[in-house]
Order: structure tokens, then C-alpha cells, then sequence
């Protein structure tokens, strides 16, 4: 039997949420090539159904829910006790806007809320019960974002909950360290993804360039923010919790 | 729905003072991207409508985007 590779994910249960399309599907995939054992959650069971088919290996499993539905993440991430431990997360699923403030009303805010942070602290409460997460340890993931950290106008929902997640990140990994849970961030800058490309930003050329420029490095890829948390989920980071690691083409460097 | 379009569309733009339907809204001072980005939301909010990109670059006047919302709207009911 060869050595154990400190990056490779091979023997490990990950979930992905957000698997349907741009980061999450790409980290589902890019799990499978590095030997996990991969469940994929997003609310679409067909687009769920078309990550599965780009993966390696079939050994994955979809699970189809909608996580703002705390009663229903519940019962369906049900299916997941006792199946010999999840060790690792990356929850990619939320949403994104720009919106002026005189736009955002009580009804927004809550919503943000709701399916960017409160899902997020629900998803992670559940699967880090005793019979869930791995014995020997696991790995969450926060897919947040640059707005988490720093500003633009018009991102103010976007980097409210993104902000909170990366700050309850560092409480939960002191929390959660006990149980031998990592809890970490990885923020990217502006990713060529659907979420992108139907964002206001995207509609006319300068407004794409002027983004375009704001990342020393270019636009990001899927795979660049991917293998980031392959790298947070493997045992190659076994002595790192609730840090924010930037993966944003130079973005937040000025 | 013409008095309705007009409040918020001075909304959007937080425009504080009568307006005519022969202005050309581009040459409002509160004209900028953060009042374009209002009116896309308070359009889609309280019409139901969106405007691509390339139709919206042809609407002059005040006149001109009421009546391309007011067509948009119709087409839904």
C-alpha cells in the first residue's frame, strides 16, 4: 500500500452544499479527483444529477434539500448519521446582490440572513452532533468572499452575512476544538461562475473591466477556489482553525 | 400606474423635486450606477419588470421608460 498523502482526501466523507453550479459543483468535483467519497446537497436534484455525472469515481451521493428550511436540513441530513463519520464540509450554497441601501428593506435583510448565515450555523450544528462528524476529526469550510473583509457599494447584504460568517467562524473553531472540528474560511474574489456573470457587474464592458482590474491576477476559476478547500478539508491543514484564507487574484493585497 | 412609476422611479434615483416626462434621466445629477441599481431593483420589486441591457441604452426620456414598463407590465397580465 503507498503512503498516505497528507493532500489527498481518499477515505473521506465530504459534503458539499451549493453542488448544483460555479464553486460548489466544482468542489464536488474536485473532491472526487482527489479520492473522496463526496454527498452533494443543493435544492435542484437535476443539476445535482449533472455535477455527479463531470465527477470521478460513484461512490457520491446527492441529496437533494433546501437549507433555509431548518426542519427539513434535519430530517434529510438524517441520512447521514452513522454512516461512519462526515469529515469535512464545504458550504458553498447563498446568495449574492447589489443593492443600493435605500433598496434594502426589513424583508432583504432578513432573507440574506436567513439563507446566507442562518442555514450556515444550522448545517454546521447538525452535522457536528455526535454520531455525525468523524471521530478522528472533521473540516468545515465557509465559502465567503472578499466583501467579507472589505467593501463596495452597493454589497452591503452581500458583506453583512459574508462578514458574519467569517467572523463566527473564529468563535466556532475555539468552540469546536475539542471535537477535533476545524472551522475555516476561504474568500474569493470575483469568480467567472453564474452567479457572477448575472451580477449587474457583468451586463456591460466597463463595468467588467473595472472589476477585471481591481484582481492583479485576473478573474478567478472555479478550480482556483476548489482546490483551496481541498487543501483546508485534507490533513495537510490539520493545525489550522478559524482563519479566513483570501484566494482572491491580489484583490484585498492593496 | 403613471403616478406610481414616477414615485418610484424618484425614489431610485432619491430625487426630491417634480420632474417632467420629457426629461432626459440620464441628465439628472442623481443619475449614477448606485441610482441605475435602485431602479433595476424597484422595477423588478414593484412591477415585476427587467429591462436588458441593450433595450435600456435606447430609453431617452422619463416618457421612454414609462412607457417601455408600462408595455412590459401589460404583456404580464
Amino acid at each position: 500500500m503507498e503512503a498516505h498523502h497528507p493532500f489527498d482526501l481518499r477515505g473521506k466523507v465530504i459534503v458539499v452544499t451549493g453542488a448544483s453550479s460555479g464553486i460548489g459543483r466544482q468542489c464536488a468535483i474536485s473532491c472526487s479527483r482527489v479520492g473522496a467519497k463526496v454527498i452533494l446537497i443543493a435544492r435542484n436534484e437535476v443539476r445535482l444529477g449533472e455535477t455527479l455525472s463531470l465527477m470521478d469515481h460513484s461512490h457520491h451521493r446527492i441529496l437533494p434539500m433546501d437549507l433555509t428550511e431548518a426542519a427539513e436540513t434535519e430530517e434529510k441530513l438524517a441520512a447521514l448519521k452513522d454512516l461512519g463519520g462526515i469529515h469535512g464540509v464545504i458550504h458553498s450554497a447563498g446568495i449574492s446582490t447589489t443593492l443600493p441601501l435605500r433598496n434594502i428593506s426589513e424583508d432583504k435583510l432578513s432573507n440574506f440572513f436567513k439563507t446566507n448565515v442562518n442555514a450556515s450555523i444550522n448545517l454546521t450544528r447538525l452535522l457536528t452532533r455526535p454520531g455525525y462528524a468523524a471521530k478522528e476529526g472533521a473540516s468545515v469550510v465557509f465559502i465567503t468572499s472578499v466583501m467579507g473583509v472589505v467593501g463596495e457599494a452597493g454589497k452591503t447584504l452581500y458583506s453583512l452575512t459574508k462578514g458574519a460568517l467569517v467572523a463566527g467562524a473564529k468563535s466556532l473553531a475555539l468552540e469546536l476544538a475539542p471535537k477535533k472540528v476545524r472551522v475555516n474560511c476561504v474568500s474569493p474574489g470575483v469568480v467567472v461562475t453564474p452567479m457572477s456573470s448575472s451580477a449587474v457587474y457583468s451586463q456591460d464592458e466597463a463595468s467588467l473591466e473595472k472589476i477585471r482590474s481591481y484582481h492583479p491576477l485576473g478573474l478567478g476559476e472555479p478550480e482556483d477556489v476548489a482546490n483551496a478547500c481541498v487543501f483546508l478539508l485534507s490533513d495537510a491543514s490539520r493545525w489550522i482553525t478559524g482563519t479566513n484564507l483570501m484566494v482572491d487574484g491580489g484583490y484585498t493585497a492593496r | 400606474m403613471k403616478d406610481k412609476f414616477i414615485e418610484s422611479f424618484k425614489e431610485a434615483l432619491e430625487i426630491d423635486r417634480p420632474i417632467t416626462m420629457s426629461d432626459k434621466f440620464r441628465d439628472y445629477d442623481e443619475w449614477n450606477s448606485l441610482g441605475r441599481l435602485s431602479l433595476i431593483a424597484n422595477l423588478d420589486d414593484q412591477f415585476d419588470v427587467t429591462i436588458e441591457d441593450e433595450v435600456f441604452q435606447k430609453l431617452i426620456t422619463v416618457e421612454d421608460l414609462f412607457n417601455e414598463v408600462a408595455k412590459r407590465a401589460a404583456a404580464k397580465n
